[in-house]
């Protein structure tokens, strides 16, 4: 049936339509790539900026997320409370329900303007406010994998940890977390693929200004990242121009990272499955 | 050095606070949503075109071309994921290539959403030369939505007891009459969970057809297939653009309360369709 050879085919699809747009950028304006200026009018196309910006505000939005959602996840898992797990798993579902232009209006509406005035700052569409509306974003995903992992741990392993005189947090550290680290890894992985490719939210809220920041970690500056750009700007480049080529050839870029992520996502949740329990 | 009962309390209170905050999150986020989003909301609001870029009038076309997208990926999307897993269950013998065709579908499930809007840029509205089309958005949409579909409808013929097989085969079956008999029948709610999901998702979807399925203003019922159409989604981007105009600020709170009534319209359906198809052997 042919049906399965279209499912299987179409990111192979995907990739090759986008390879094939990048030729007049490649071919013309190569070395500008690596740089760090974009001006379309005067044929630079550097893309560093926006490469750095996707990764700064990811990086943001992991350090907020992770954190937060992991000692969520362990607070929720290790009370053992079926009525609060219950509620916190349908609320975040709902959550992941909510399309991200309305995360994106909500970061418009609320947390820019909380940032401009918290920080006394003249805007609020920086790479910080970015990165905090990422964080909200992939909180769920985080959280919810991550409470998985942790609830899968086998009770044995907590009794007798716990038999052994340890403490509730060396429990968690020495013998839950190292159990569900993997699971743990692949949840972030599925999360950071998430953040890089957002780009309603992040495109509404980061001020779309194509420079490095100065200094390079100033948060607190208007960014750019490859999703932002790409809404920006495709619909003013001229299909088939050097402009068009570059702002693909970022696609293509993005493509390949969120693809590794999720293979390397995969791989973990996979592998052949752990060694027996030695009880 | 602290003592571990003090690193236990210091733990104990770090993991609570932890807790409060993501409350805090969930809890502000809905209640934005709900309390702007009502205030905003009107009959007369759902039911009458937009009128000044957004700011005034309501969002009837939006919606209706939010729904005729959506349920356009949806009548595409519904085939092939249908017949994909088909294939992939009964007629894909290596476990190698079962593998290589699912790591394809997470593949696809992870493609950022922009990504399809400039696929679709490229191959339909350029090379093919479609221009702005809201049936190019549906396609689009289907190909977004093809992995959830594709991927439910495959773990419920997983699902299928070995033994529905083996009484297939024993009576003489031919492959073929043991899709359509045996594997299809005990796979349908797979498959209708599958494609609500993805619509719930689809719908609210702006990145994919911003480029190329939408207008955002002056677009009312299409003629043809080649006319864009108003959505929700792409009509919230346009009023949060001008958010300081508190009337289009309101007006995108209302589009955004409607835009997630029917998302959990679709996720609703799809709750319930797997409770209602699911078969008899497995309820």
């Amino acid at each position: 049936m042919g049906s399965a050879l279209i499912c299987a085919s179409l990111v192979g699809l995907i990739i090759l339509t986008l390879i094939g747009q990048t030729g007049p950028v490649l071919s013309g304006h190569f070395s500008s790539l690596w740089g760090t200026v974009w001006n379309p009018n005067t044929d630079q196309y550097g893309i560093i900026p926006m490469l750095y910006g996707s990764i700064i505000v990811m990086l943001i939005a992991m350090a907020i997320a992770l954190p937060l959602g992991v000692l969520t996840a362990i607070y929720i898992a290790e009370t053992r409370s079926a009525r609060l797990r219950g509620i916190m798993k349908s609320a975040l579902e709902v959550l992941a329900g909510i399309p991200s232009i309305v995360y994106g209006l909500i970061g418009v509406a609320y947390v820019s303007v909380w940032v401009a005035k918290g920080l006394d700052l003249q805007t609020g569409r920086l790479i910080l406010t970015a990165g905090i509306i990422l964080a909200v974003m992939i909180l769920p995903t985080i959280l919810t994998l991550t409470e998985d992992a942790i609830s899968n741990v086998p009770e044995i392993y907590r009794e007798n940890a716990r038999a052994l005189g340890l403490y509730r947090h060396e429990v968690i550290k020495d013998v839950v977390l190292p159990h569900a680290k993997r699971d743990i890894l692949a949840a972030a992985l599925l999360a950071l693929g998430r953040a890089l490719g957002e780009t309603m939210a992040v495109m509404l809220v980061i001020g779309s200004l194509d420079r490095l920041p100065s200094p390079l970690f100033n948060l607190l500056s208007s960014g750019q990242t490859i999703t932002s750009k790409l809404g920006r700007e495709i619909g003013e480049s001229a299909f088939g121009s050097a402009h068009f080529s570059a702002l693909v050839l970022m696609g293509l870029i993005l493509v390949l990272i969120t693809l590794a992520l999720t293979a390397a996502a995969q791989w973990l949740i996979h592998r052949a499955p752990r060694e027996a329990a030695h009880v | 050095m602290f003592s571990r009962a003090a690193k236990e309390h210091v733990f104990a209170a770090a993991t609570r606070i932890a807790l409060f905050i993501s409350i805090g999150i969930l809890a502000f986020l809905l209640g934005a949503i709900i309390l702007r989003g009502l205030s905003a909301l009107s009959l007369d609001f759902l039911f009458t075109p937009s009128r000044s870029f957004g700011s005034s009038g309501g969002i009837a076309y939006q919606i209706l071309g939010s729904l005729l997208t959506a349920i356009t990926a949806g009548l595409i999307a519904t085939p092939v994921a249908l017949g994909a897993s088909v294939y992939r269950s009964e007629y894909m013998t290596s476990q190698r290539a079962r593998r290589i065709f699912d790591l394809m579908l997470y593949g696809l499930n992870g493609v950022p959403s922009i990504i399809f809007g400039l696929f679709g840029l490229i191959l339909f509205v350029n090379i093919i030369g479609t221009g702005l089309s809201w049936f190019v958005g549906g396609i689009i949409l289907a190909v977004m939505m093809l992995p959830t579909a594709t991927l439910a409808t495959v773990n419920a013929m997983r699902g299928i007891e070995k033994n529905y097989r083996e009484n297939a085969l024993a009576l003489g079956l031919t492959r073929e009459q043991t899709a359509l008999r045996i594997i299809i029948p005990q796979s349908l709610h797979g498959l209708v969970t599958g494609v609500l999901i993805g619509l719930a998702r689809a719908i609210g979807e702006t990145a994919p057809i911003m480029f190329i399925a939408t207008a955002f203003s002056g677009a009312t019922v299409p003629t043809s297939l080649h006319e864009p159409v108003a959505t929700l989604p792409t009509h919230i981007l346009a009023l949060a653009q001008q958010a300081a105009d508190p009337a289009a600020l309101k007006n995108a709170w209302g589009a955004s309360f409607t835009l997630i009534a029917l998302v959990a319209l679709f996720s609703l359906a799809a709750f319930f369709a797997r409770a209602r198809l699911s078969p008899y052997s497995r309820r």
